[in-house]
């Protein structure tokens, strides 16, 4: 059978660990003894652990700002970007590079632009009079500076929306300029509508995108992981932490399974609320 | 004289449209102009306040010194390394499922395409702990094989998925001729579809050395010893240590994020079509 690895692979390195984490949820494990069972303690050390909670915040934070801005920024770009101009592809071009660079060099490239002493974004806006907060060094800034970090690499939904707005049949938009539509009624009436299922889409991966924020995190805080204070202590940093550096493998099991809990009931809201407002073509 | 105002109006819209392109231009472009000028800085001109714009002189040896004092070439070669064994595990797992679940007919094949598309949906976590817990048991921590297993048992299922949309695109009576002459499906797959594909396979292959320049997590689990460390973990580490010389810094930014760059604006067709495929499910 042609599908065989892949089959093996889902038994083997999915379905297996995903229930292998429900099972250890309910342990204390170090990897390399025998599990042994405490039934709920993880559970009930976990809702008592205020760092568990700090952490769930903040990627509830990044998640609430993130993902609407996100998909406003690459809505936007793919909108300027379908507008009727010479040189488009160059533009395109420069709008999508900012998402290949290397993550962890673009962490690099935003702690320098964004030090609070030496870097040119608090040189410029001192210079304009503007208060110049301390960004990544900052409590209350830290995630705003990591949500700018993340709507500069919005390329690849960008791309997405584009390939998306150029799939609409131009004639609804010549019918309507007759009926005498402006520009937002069109935008209103017909391109979010008939961008509706691409929407649900990115607005998925993006979804489960924050709910394992990790990455830029890790590397920016490096030296302070969590830092300034618990500010950019991220969900699955923890898990991370608890799991590598603890080996509190059956501490850390349930933190995965909560998340996997969480996450399930986010997507099954998104689903369940889409067939409101995605708009499928070949029903309507 | 109206046609003259339209004209007019015309230029002056176009005007504006391009003034606004050019400003967000500006700002997305801007961090990576900033980190090549400032790798060619001196420190002190670097940290200078108000900013030197321009490095004065252009110190091209921030390249040599960086790349001699940190073994980045290693990091590049274990990247490469990482990079061609998962491209070929990625490009055979994922044609032969993508073949399984669009060249031929069997009952639950569409469900069964649906179950994997949803495994995308599951937190990385929620599977991460117990897998951890056998590679460990089979000794095969500290090395690349946790990563390089699983692209060869279909891991990748974006790719999977976009080489099956590819094939759905070509006719089915093609297959049946060949059936016809008395080839079996192994031969179909190898001897005719797979030379079909060879643009949606590039896509592929292109998606993961990106993939694999990028992989920060995964490294970061599974590779302990510094020796083999991929260039994600690489500059990890450069950013960890060289807060105080941040022209190396850059350097090590921009040499990690140049390749990628020229990659892209040479496969650019491939890479933003390949996108769209993913995103709106039809080709772009």
């Amino acid at each position: 059978m042609f599908i065989s690895p892949w089959l093996i692979g889902f038994v083997l390195l999915f379905a297996y660990p995903f229930f292998a984490t429900i099972y250890y949820s309910f342990t204390d494990f170090d990897g390399v003894g025998a599990a042994r069972w405490v039934g709920l303690a993880n559970y009930s050390a976990l809702f008592h652990d205020s760092l568990f909670w700090t952490s769930l915040y903040n990627t509830t934070y990044y998640t609430v700002f993130e993902l609407p801005l996100s998909t406003l920024a690459a809505l936007g770009l793919a909108l300027l970007l379908n507008m009727d101009v010479k040189g488009r592809a160059i533009y395109r071009t420069i709008f999508y590079i900012p998402s290949i660079v290397p993550i962890v060099a673009s962490c690099m490239i935003f702690v320098w632009m964004f030090n609070p002493a030496t870097g040119i974004v608090n040189d410029i806006l001192i210079s304009a009079h503007i208060p110049a907060p301390s960004w990544f060094f900052s409590a209350f800034w830290s995630k705003p500076s990591l949500i700018l970090l993340g709507l500069w690499g919005v390329g690849q939904p960008m791309v997405i929306y584009l390939a998306g707005l150029q799939s609409i049949p131009r004639e609804l938009y010549e019918v309507a300029a007759l009926d005498g539509a402006g520009a937002w009624a069109r935008l209103r009436n017909i391109t979010l509508p008939m961008l509706s299922p691409i929407i649900l889409f990115n607005v998925i991966l993006q979804l489960v995108a924050c709910f394992s924020y990790f990455t830029q995190a890790q590397v920016i805080e490096g030296g302070d992981v969590g830092g300034p204070g618990t500010s950019t202590w991220f969900y699955v940093q923890y898990l991370y932490e608890q799991a590598f550096q603890y080996l509190k493998l059956g501490y850390s099991s349930a933190m995965a399974f909560f998340l996997f809990v969480i996450s399930a009931i986010v997507m099954l809201v998104l689903f369940r609320s889409s067939s409101r407002w995605v708009y499928y073509a070949s029903e309507g | 004289m109206a046609v003259e105002s339209a004209r007019q109006r015309k230029l002056v819209s176009g005007a504006a449209k391009h003034s606004v392109l050019l400003i967000v231009s500006v700002i997305l472009g801007f961090p990576l102009v900033w980190m090549v000028l400032t790798s060619l800085k001196s420190n002190i001109q670097a940290l200078a306040v108000p900013a030197v714009w321009l490095p004065h002189p252009v110190l091209w040896d921030n390249y040599p010194q960086m790349l001699s004092a940190v073994t980045f070439y290693r990091y590049i070669l274990n990247t490469l390394m990482y990079a061609a064994i998962t491209i070929v595990g990625v490009a055979v797992s994922s044609s032969l499922v993508a073949y399984g679940f669009s060249r031929i007919r069997w009952r639950g094949r569409d469900t069964l395409f649906k179950i994997m598309v949803s495994t995308l949906l599951i937190p990385f976590f929620a599977t991460l702990i117990p897998l951890f817990v056998m590679y460990k048991r089979f000794h095969m921590v500290g090395w690349y094989l946790p990563l390089i297993v699983p692209t060869f048992l279909g891991s990748s299922i974006f790719s999977t998925f976009l080489l099956r949309q590819f094939f759905m695109t070509i006719p089915q009576s093609v297959s049946d001729a060949a059936r016809v002459d008395g080839a079996n499906e192994f031969t179909i797959y190898r001897r005719i579809i797979l030379p079909m594909a060879k643009p949606a396979l590039a896509t592929v292959i292109l998606f993961q050395f990106v993939y694999c320049w990028n992989d920060y997590l995964g490294p970061l689990v599974y590779i302990n010893n510094q020796s083999w460390y991929p260039l994600s973990l690489g500059l990890g580490q450069i950013l960890g240590t060289y807060t105080t010389n941040w022209p190396w810094v850059m350097a090590a930014a921009t040499t990690a994020t140049a390749p990628i760059v020229v990659l892209f604006f040479f496969t650019q067709r491939t890479f933003i079509s390949g996108i769209a495929i993913q995103g709106t499910g039809d080709k772009g």
